[in-house]
C-alpha cells in the first residue's frame, strides 16, 4: 500500500473511533428519561399504595419522590441496571416508595423524573367511620394513621377501624434493628387482685425483614393471667417512625393474681432475615463494593452477601401495674370473687306446675367484669323444694368476654303443693370504680304447685329441716332410669386412696415394717442361741485330748465317748445346729446308716451300756478317721 | 368466620372456668356420693346439658362401678350427644368392681394379715397353729391381690376427662395450630400430655390432638387443675 493509502486508512479509522466515542458519550450523557407507576390508584385510609419511579441515565440516588401535601413517601427499595448493546451503554435506575395518606382525598403526584407522567391517587375514608371524609378536613382527624394511639377514641367520637385498637398505647420497643416490635395497649395500670381488664397486643412486622411469625404473643409475668388469644389476629398496615409495618392485633383480657407493684411483658417468637457479608469481602466500610459505586452495590449485592434467617424473641416494653388486694372490710358473706359491674334478674320456666314436675330457675347476671369469677349464687336447702346443681353458660357481648351475660339454670322439683315462694337470690360483687362491695338481689318468685294426680306421695312443706331426699320419678319419655335415693355421707374426693401420697406411704410403711421384723426373726433369740452353741462347738480341743488319753490307755469306752462329743461339736458347727441336736438319729439321717461317723455314734451308744472289747477295736484307726474333716455330704 | 372464632375463643376462656376448681366441681359439691352424682347427671341430661351429665355419670360409676342405672343412662346420653368414650377401648377397667376406698382398705387388711401370718410362721415354724396361719395368710393375700387389681383397673380413669364444649383438636399446642379433627362435647378422652394452656388428648378412635384446657374437665379433679 502506498504512503498516501496508509494515511487515508489511518484517518478513516481515527474518524470512526472518534464517532463511536461521541455516540457513546452522547448515549451516556443523554438527558435521562423516566416513568412512574402507581399501584393501586385507589386506597382507603390506613392502607398504602406503591409508587415506582424509573429513570434512564441517572442513578438511584438521584431519584427523589415529589413532595405532595397530605402524603408520606417512604422508600422501600432501589434498583439499578447497566446495559451495553452494540457498544452502546445505558444506565437506568428505579426507586420504590410506599405512600400513606394523612387524610382522605384525591392527590396528584407530579412527575418525579423527566419524561414521567403524573399519577393520581384516590384516598377514601376507610374502616368504621375512621376520620372525617373530604380533602378539606384538618390533618390528624382521621382514623388510626401513623403514630396514632396517644388518646384514641377521642376524635369527635369516631370509632377506630375494626383492625385497630381503641385503648391507650404503651411505648413501642423495637427489636432486631427495627424489624419488629410488640406493643401493649391497656385500659389502666392500677387494678385489684382478680380484676380483669381489656388488653390489646400489637405485633409489628417490617415487610421483607420478618420471614415468619412463629407463635402468638406469650405473657411473661407470674402475677398475671391472660385469656387465650385468637387463632387469627386482625391485621393492618401502619407507618411507625417512617417505616412501613404490618401490625397484627389481638384482643384479650388480663387479670392480676397477687398484689404489689408488678410488671409484665409480652414476647413473640419471630424469624428475621438479615444479610451477612461473605468471607473475603470484609475490608473497609462497604465490604461488598470493591468499586464503591452505588450501581455496583446494587448489581453485585446478592453476590457479596449471604441472606441469613435467625429465630429471635421480641419483647414488649415492660408494663407496670399497681395491684391492690380486695378490702376485707365490708365483704359480704355471699361474695365469691366477682369484680366489675353487674346486675341480676331471675325467672322461673313455669308459673304453675304439678308437684314432682321439674321446673327451671334461671338467674341472669349481666354487665362487665371477670365473669369467670361469677359463681353460682343459686338456691340450696329450700324448704318444700328439691334443688339440683345448677349449670352455667356465658353469652359474651364482645369478642373478649369482658361484657356479656352469664345465665345460671337450676332444676327444681317442688315436694309440696300450694303457692310456694322461692326466696330472692343474693349476688355480691366488688366495683373497682366505687372501690366498694355492692350487693344485689332478685325479687322472690311465687309459683302455684298442684298436688300430683292420683298419688299422695307429696306431703306439705316441712317446717323444720328438710326431709331426706326421696327419689324423683323420671320425667315421662326421657328414656332415663329414675333417680336414686340419696343418703348422707360420701367421699370428700374422687381421687383413689392409692393415688395420694398418704395412700402409697401406708402400705409402703407396712412392707418395710414386715421386712425389718422378718430380718430380726432370722437373727432372733433362737438364732443367737444357735450361734452361741456353734461357737461353743468349735471348742473341741479337750475332747481331742480325751481321745488321745483313751487311746493310750486302750480304753474304747472312754475313746468313743470322747469321739462322740468331738463329732457332736464339729458337726454342729458344720450344720449350724446346737450340739445337743446332733444325735445318732440326726447323723444317721444326714450321713446315712453306713457312714463311719454314724458307726462312731453307735459304738459310743453301746459303750454306755456295755463295755467294748479293746481287742476287737483298732483305736488308732478310729482315731484317724475321727480326726479327718467330718464334712461328709448328707445322704440325699 | 373470624368473629365466630373470636367468640368461641372468648367463650372458651370464660365459660366452665368454675369447673376447674380442683377438688370441688363447678357445681360446688363438697362431698361425692354415687347417688348424688347420678341424680345430678339425670338433671343435667333432662336439661339438655349432655356433657355435664356424662361427667356426672362417669364420676358416679367411679364410686359405684356396678350401678347398672348409671351405666345405662350414660350410654343413652352419649348416644344423644353423639359422643364416644376412650374407656370402651380399655378392657382392664372392667376389673373395677367396687368403690376404690373400700378395696384399698381391704388391701391394707390383707397386707396386714398376710404379713403377720408369714412372720408368725417364721418365728414359730412348728407351732400347732401353722395351718390356721397358712389359711389367714392366704386370705390376706387374696384381699391384697384384689386390691392391686382394682388399683390397676382404676388407674386409667385418672387420665380420663370429658370435653365440655366442642373443640378443634390441633396438631400443635397453639391457637394457630392446624386442625386435625373436631372433638364433640361430651366425648370422654384420655389426657396424654399437657403444654401451657393445652391438653394432648386421645379420643375413642385413638386419634391424638391438642385442645384448650378450659374446655376439658377431668373425671377425677385435681387441685392442680385450677
Amino acid at each position: 500500500m502506498s504512503r498516501s493509502g496508509i494515511g487515508e486508512v489511518t484517518v478513516r479509522t481515527l474518524l470512526s473511533v472518534l464517532a463511536a466515542c461521541v455516540v457513546s458519550f452522547a448515549a451516556a450523557t443523554a438527558a435521562p428519561s423516566g416513568t412512574q407507576t402507581l399501584s393501586p390508584t385507589e386506597i382507603q385510609m390506613g392502607e398504602s399504595a406503591t409508587l415506582t419511579i424509573t429513570s434512564s441515565g441517572s442513578t438511584a440516588s438521584e431519584i427523589a419522590p415529589p413532595a405532595v401535601p397530605g402524603l408520606e413517601f417512604n422508600e422501600v427499595g432501589q434498583a439499578s441496571r447497566v446495559q451495553s448493546i452494540n457498544g452502546v451503554t445505558s444506565v437506568s435506575a428505579s426507586a420504590t416508595y410506599q405512600i400513606m395518606a394523612q387524610q382522605p382525598g384525591v392527590y396528584t403526584i407530579p412527575a418525579a423524573v423527566p419524561g414521567a407522567q403524573p399519577v393520581v391517587l384516590t384516598v377514601k375514608p376507610g374502616g368504621q367511620g375512621g376520620g372525617t371524609a373530604g380533602a378539606g378536613a384538618p390533618p390528624g382527624a382521621g382514623g388510626t394513621g401513623a403514630g396514632a394511639g396517644a388518646n384514641p377514641g377521642s376524635s369527635a367520637g369516631a370509632a377506630p377501624p375494626a383492625n385497630a385498637s381503641s385503648l391507650p398505647s404503651g411505648p413501642t420497643q423495637f427489636a432486631a434493628d427495627g424489624a419488629a416490635f410488640v406493643r401493649l395497649r391497656l385500659a389502666k395500670h392500677s387494678l385489684y387482685v382478680g380484676e380483669s381488664i381489656p388488653v390489646d397486643i400489637e405485633v409489628g412486622l417490617r415487610d421483607g425483614l420478618v420471614a415468619s411469625l412463629n407463635g402468638p404473643p406469650i405473657l411473661n409475668g407470674d402475677a398475671f393471667t391472660l385469656n387465650p388469644l385468637a387463632a387469627k389476629p386482625q391485621s393492618r398496615e401502619e407507618i411507625v417512625e417512617g417505616k412501613p409495618f404490618t401490625v397484627l392485633l389481638w384482643h384479650s383480657l388480663l387479670s392480676a393474681v397477687k398484689p404489689g407493684t408488678l410488671s409484665l411483658t409480652l414476647q413473640t417468637p419471630l424469624t428475621v432475615r438479615f444479610r451477612t457479608p461473605r468471607p473475603g469481602w470484609g475490608s473497609g466500610s462497604n465490604p461488598g463494593d470493591p468499586f464503591d459505586d452505588p450501581i455496583f452495590q446494587n448489581f453485585f449485592r446478592g453476590s457479596f452477601f449471604n441472606l441469613t434467617q435467625k429465630e429471635i424473641t421480641v419483647s414488649s416494653a415492660p408494663a407496670s401495674f399497681d395491684i391492690e388486694p380486695l378490702p376485707s372490710e365490708g365483704r359480704p358473706a355471699s361474695f365469691s370473687g366477682a369484680i366489675g359491674h353487674f346486675s341480676v334478674s331471675s325467672e322461673l320456666s313455669e308459673q304453675s306446675a304439678t308437684a314432682g314436675d321439674p321446673l327451671t330457675l334461671r338467674l341472669r347476671v349481666s354487665g362487665s367484669g371477670n365473669f369467670d369469677r361469677v359463681r353460682d349464687p343459686m338456691l340450696h336447702d329450700v324448704p318444700g323444694w328439691k334443688t339440683y346443681e345448677p349449670s352455667a353458660r356465658f353469652k359474651p357481648a364482645d369478642e373478649i368476654g369482658f361484657s356479656g351475660e352469664k345465665v345460671f339454670e337450676q332444676p327444681l322439683i317442688a315436694t309440696a303443693s300450694g303457692a310456694l315462694t322461692l326466696p330472692p337470690i343474693e349476688f355480691s360483687y366488688f366495683d373497682p370504680e366505687t372501690h366498694r362491695y355492692e350487693e344485689t338481689r332478685t325479687a322472690p318468685l311465687t309459683v302455684q304447685i298442684a298436688p300430683p294426680t292420683g298419688s299422695p306421695r307429696v306431703a306439705q312443706a316441712p317446717q323444720s329441716a328438710p326431709a331426706p331426699s326421696t327419689p324423683a320419678s323420671a320425667a315421662p319419655g326421657d328414656g332415663l332410669r329414675p333417680d336414686h335415693v340419696e343418703t348422707s355421707g360420701g367421699a370428700s374426693t374422687l381421687l383413689p386412696p392409692y393415688a395420694t401420697p398418704a395412700g402409697l406411704a401406708l402400705p409402703g410403711a407396712l412392707l418395710v415394717a414386715f421386712g425389718l421384723t422378718a430380718a430380726w426373726i432370722r437373727r432372733g433369740p433362737q438364732a443367737r442361741a444357735d450361734r452361741r452353741a456353734q461357737r461353743a462347738a468349735l471348742d473341741t480341743e479337750p475332747w481331742l485330748r480325751a481321745m488321745e488319753r483313751a487311746q493310750t490307755r486302750n480304753d474304747p469306752d472312754e475313746f468313743f465317748a470322747a469321739a462322740r462329743e468331738f463329732l457332736k461339736r464339729t458337726l454342729a458347727a458344720r450344720w449350724q445346729l446346737s450340739p445337743d441336736r446332733v444325735t445318732l438319729e440326726s447323723v444317721g439321717a444326714r450321713l446315712g446308716a453306713d457312714s463311719e461317723l454314724t458307726r462312731v455314734f453307735k459304738l459310743a451308744e453301746e459303750a454306755r451300756y456295755a463295755r467294748l472289747d479293746p481287742r476287737e477295736i483298732d483305736l488308732q484307726l478310729w482315731g484317724g478317721k475321727v480326726r479327718q474333716q467330718p464334712g461328709a455330704e448328707a445322704r440325699t | 368466620m373470624r368473629a365466630a372464632a373470636l367468640a368461641l375463643s372468648a367463650a372458651l376462656a370464660t365459660s366452665v372456668a368454675a369447673g376447674a376448681d380442683g377438688e370441688a366441681s363447678a357445681r360446688s359439691l363438697t362431698r361425692y356420693s354415687a347417688a348424688a352424682l347420678y341424680n345430678a347427671g339425670n338433671a343435667a341430661a333432662r336439661a339438655g346439658q349432655y356433657a355435664q351429665a356424662i361427667l356426672d355419670y362417669e364420676r358416679a360409676q367411679l364410686l359405684a362401678p356396678l350401678d347398672a342405672d348409671a351405666r345405662r343412662n350414660l350410654e343413652v346420653v352419649q348416644a344423644r350427644a353423639g359422643a364416644g368414650s376412650v374407656a370402651t377401648r380399655d378392657w382392664l377397667r372392667r376389673a373395677h368392681v367396687g368403690p376404690a376406698p373400700a378395696l384399698y382398705e381391704a388391701g391394707l387388711v390383707g397386707l396386714l394379715l398376710a404379713g403377720m401370718a408369714l412372720l408368725a410362721r417364721a418365728r414359730w415354724p412348728r407351732s400347732a397353729a401353722a395351718p390356721a396361719l397358712r389359711l389367714i395368710g392366704a386370705a390376706g393375700a387374696l384381699l391384697l391381690v384384689a386390691s392391686v387389681i382394682d388399683a390397676l383397673a382404676t388407674a386409667p380413669v385418672l387420665k380420663d376427662a370429658v370435653v365440655m364444649q366442642a373443640s378443634a383438636a390441633t396438631a400443635s399446642p397453639t391457637p394457630a395450630g392446624a386442625t386435625l379433627f373436631t372433638v364433640p362435647a361430651g366425648e370422654t378422652v384420655a389426657l396424654e400430655d399437657s403444654h401451657g394452656a393445652f391438653w394432648l388428648i386421645r379420643d375413642a378412635q385413638g386419634r391424638e390432638g391438642w385442645v384448650p384446657r378450659s374446655g376439658v374437665e377431668r373425671v377425677v379433679p385435681r387441685a392442680t387443675d385450677s
